[in-house]
């Protein structure tokens, strides 16, 4: 197969590479986005060293590259506590944690950029707790979070391409073996990067329309 | 001399400056008056080249402003001296003063430096050279804004507001320094607010009003009865001006 | 205080399980500490390739940067237009991609270099990328003012931008230049790939001598984050100290 050309085949392989991709992209992101919202939903009820705990983990994700995440899921965790781990699941597992790390710091700051007064009268006018965050607290988050989270899944797509080092048959995989295949690197390449290019940018589009949806209804219920 | 002929700018619909004629000799000292919005300070950038013209025509010793190619000599012969100083924020005071003589007369450094540490010293800033500007009060910056301006030897010192921005105390040293100036018979265009001090140290008083040149006068006829104050726009401008 | 008052708190058995676990932690810190001291001397070697890859990609990444800010704020449409696809293009397109496209397309055009080369070339393009941004932002932020003082005394577009314009933002760059910096740091690990062994690298191979995987990557992490939790401070220092009394009037 060595210095074989390219094959019809091929579109179906590299298809399917980003079908993969996208995959992992949009679970994990799913599951980080929800779990970054639950932990800052944590913080914002003080429980007790919960804080301090989901503070440090989320530094160390945020400050230490993806790679090594990845190698420390994917090789260290099934020798220290002798289990299987598959390359998806390593990938999975740390991707989705890896975002999360983003996500509850984006939720922080938006919810820290409400004003204070709101929230307390909201409670003087007798709303409980959950309603503060229901009516008071969510909706202005979310518009203020959705910028820079999208700004954080177009990033985190471009991650995804790391778990191809740990053996997922991802794009970025298959450009690998199409690489080493037809040995005909600048056309593999290019390809690859533009199938990543577009797909970074439909997300950023969509980000972008929900972020004008979610300002101009803010906007319509402001007092 | 500085000739401005029938000089017409307008931002969009806005018309701000509607045929303005003028010339100025060397050795004057013109002040410009005005209210607010008159176009005083769009007729300085006019002059220096910071904004295009619209129609007319503006030579500095006939030497074109709208002609790219004359602009740097019309340029290397007026100095500006900025209402808000406009220094560079992060050369120190003698390096802000050293700098165009050195890039753009292509001084020797040592010389320039010398130069430069004498201006700083004839305004009293003699200790201050190597401090940055915002180690320096406005009064202070603005000096060094004027020793900017005055290490190009200019023929012509245009002067917008520069002391609207300080405080009475700063504004007395600037305006000494300003005094000491027209004693040296440097030519100047002098936009203020300032009438009283306008009084003392000009030989002319120009007048807008809406971006049209309404009074043009010797000093003493502008604030005569029967000279300036016979105008209802100019008298209705000073007394407005006493009373503040 | 609140440790202190727990610790009264708790029961004498309490504090023997307490002292059974930390001797256990304690071994185990030995374990690792005794396991990779051999180790040491290679992770050292990585670390040190790390910091010479990144120092090399930042000057690399401030100087593309710089110029394609410079592209960005010109008159011409078409510097203006190709320096908008390049960030676009570099900012959305994985750093491995890349990488790949480099470390196997430039021997096709007749380069031959290293793997340290094609790592510092392809970091310092994509860095470029980011650090013209924060060079625009910082070009952006400079009062309009200081510019018309120095177009007035004569000052050619050239001489404004190198001698007034840029020492200007690159100084308001500082900060978010070390951003960059550390991003830098985290994104040179993905060279590994190419063979390189910077401290990602030399950790992979101390993680398959020792068979301790999970105990090299835990100190990998923590070295990572917490040399660039370190630099992240010395960082914002550096920048308060150097703009100290400088640009407050900007
Ligand atoms: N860059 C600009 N774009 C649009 N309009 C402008 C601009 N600069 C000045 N103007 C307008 O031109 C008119 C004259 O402004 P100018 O600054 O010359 O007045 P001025 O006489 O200096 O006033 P002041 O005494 O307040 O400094 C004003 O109406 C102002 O709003
Ligand atoms: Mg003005």
């Amino acid at each position: 197969m060595r210095y074989a050309d390219f094959g019809p085949h091929d579109i179906v392989l590299l298809l399917n590479g980003l079908g993969v991709s996208l995959t992992l992209f949009l679970t994990t992101s799913l599951v980080g986005v929800v779990l970054g919202a639950l932990l800052a939903v944590v913080r914002y009820y003080r429980v007790l060293v919960a804080r301090e705990l989901v503070t440090f983990v989320t530094e160390m994700l945020k400050n230490s590259p993806v790679l090594v995440q990845l190698f420390l899921v994917f090789f260290g965790i099934p020798a220290l506590f002798k289990i299987d781990v598959t390359p998806f699941e390593a990938a999975f597992f740390t991707l989705a944690l890896n975002t999360a790390a983003f996500v509850y710091v984006i939720v922080v700051s938006a919810v820290e950029s409400i004003d204070r007064e709101q929230i307390e009268a909201g409670r003087v006018f007798g709303l409980t707790r959950w309603q503060v965050l229901r009516h008071v607290i969510a909706p202005q988050a979310v518009a203020f979070a959705t910028g820079p989270l999208t700004a954080l899944l177009v990033n985190q797509l471009q991650v995804t391409s790391l778990i191809s080092v740990i053996g997922v048959v991802d794009l970025t995989k298959v450009g690998d073996i199409l690489n080493m295949r037809t040995l005909k690197p600048f056309i593999v390449w290019t390809v690859v990067g533009v199938l990543y290019y577009l797909a970074a940018k439909i997300i950023a589009l969509a980000g972008g329309f929900v972020e004008r949806r979610l300002t101009a209804h803010s906007a319509w219920k402001g007092l | 001399m500085i000739r401005i002929e029938n000089l017409k700018k307008a931002f969009g619909k806005v018309t701000v400056l509607d045929g303005i004629d003028l010339s100025i000799e060397p050795g004057e000292v013109v002040s410009i008056l005005g209210s607010s919005g008159s176009g005083k300070s769009t007729l300085i950038r006019c002059i220096n080249g910071l904004e295009r013209i619209d129609a007319g025509r503006i030579t500095v010793d006939d030497f074109d402003v709208s002609n790219p190619k004359e602009l740097a000599e019309a340029r290397k012969r007026s100095g500006t001296v900025f209402q808000l100083f406009n220094l560079y924020p992060h050369l120190s005071a003698l390096r802000n003063v050293t700098l165009a003589p050195v890039e753009v007369l292509k001084r020797n450094a040592a010389e320039a430096e010398k130069e430069g540490r004498a201006l700083l010293e004839s305004v009293g800033l003699g200790d201050r050279a190597d401090a940055y500007p915002a180690q320096l009060s406005g009064g202070q910056r603005q000096r060094v804004g004027i020793c900017r301006a005055l290490a190009m030897k200019p023929r012509y010192l245009l002067l917008d507001e520069v002391t609207s921005a300080l405080d009475p105390e700063m504004t007395a040293e600037v305006l000494e320094i300003l005094a000491d100036l027209t004693g040296r018979g440097t030519t100047m265009i002098f936009v203020t607010h300032e009438v009283a001090f306008a009084r003392s140290i000009s030989d002319r008083i120009v007048f807008l009003d809406q971006g049209r040149l309404l009074v043009d006068l010797p000093c003493e006829t502008f604030f005569a009865e029967d000279g300036g104050m016979a105008n209802a726009r100019v008298a209705q401008f000073l007394s407005k001006m006493r009373k503040d | 205080m609140r440790a202190g008052r727990s610790i009264a708190l708790t029961t004498a058995r309490d504090a023997v399980e307490t002292e059974i676990g930390f001797t256990r932690t304690v071994a185990g810190l030995n374990l690792i500490v005794s396991d990779l001291a051999p180790h040491i001397a290679l992770l050292a070697q990585g670390a040190l390739l790390t910091v010479e890859v990144c120092v090399l990609a930042l000057a690399g990444a401030v100087v593309v940067g710089a110029a394609i800010a410079m592209m960005r704020a010109s008159g011409s449409r078409l510097l203006r237009g190709i320096a908008t696809v390049y960030v676009d293009i570099f900012r959305n397109i994985p750093f491995l991609v890349q990488l790949f496209f480099f470390y196997y397309g430039l021997p096709e055009l007749g380069i031959y270099v290293d793997a340290f080369a094609t790592g510092v070339l392809a970091l310092s393009i994509a860095g470029g990328a980011f650090a013209s941004d924060v060079i625009r932002s910082g070009i952006l932020a400079i009062d309009p003012g200081i510019v018309e003082a120095a177009q007035v005394y004569g000052l050619s577009r050239r001489t404004t931008f190198l001698k007034i314009v840029m020492p200007i933002a690159l100084r308001l760059s500082v900060r978010p230049l070390g951003s960059v910096l550390i991003n830098l740091i985290l994104t040179s690990s993905i060279l590994s790939t190419i063979t390189l062994n910077e401290l990602t690298g030399s950790a992979k191979i101390v993680a398959s001598q020792t068979f301790r995987p999970f105990e090299v990557y835990a100190v990998l992490l923590l070295a990572y984050a917490s040399l660039t939790y370190l630099l992240s401070i010395a960082i914002a220092r550096f920048h308060r100290r150097l703009n100290r009394g400088v640009l407050e009037a900007v």
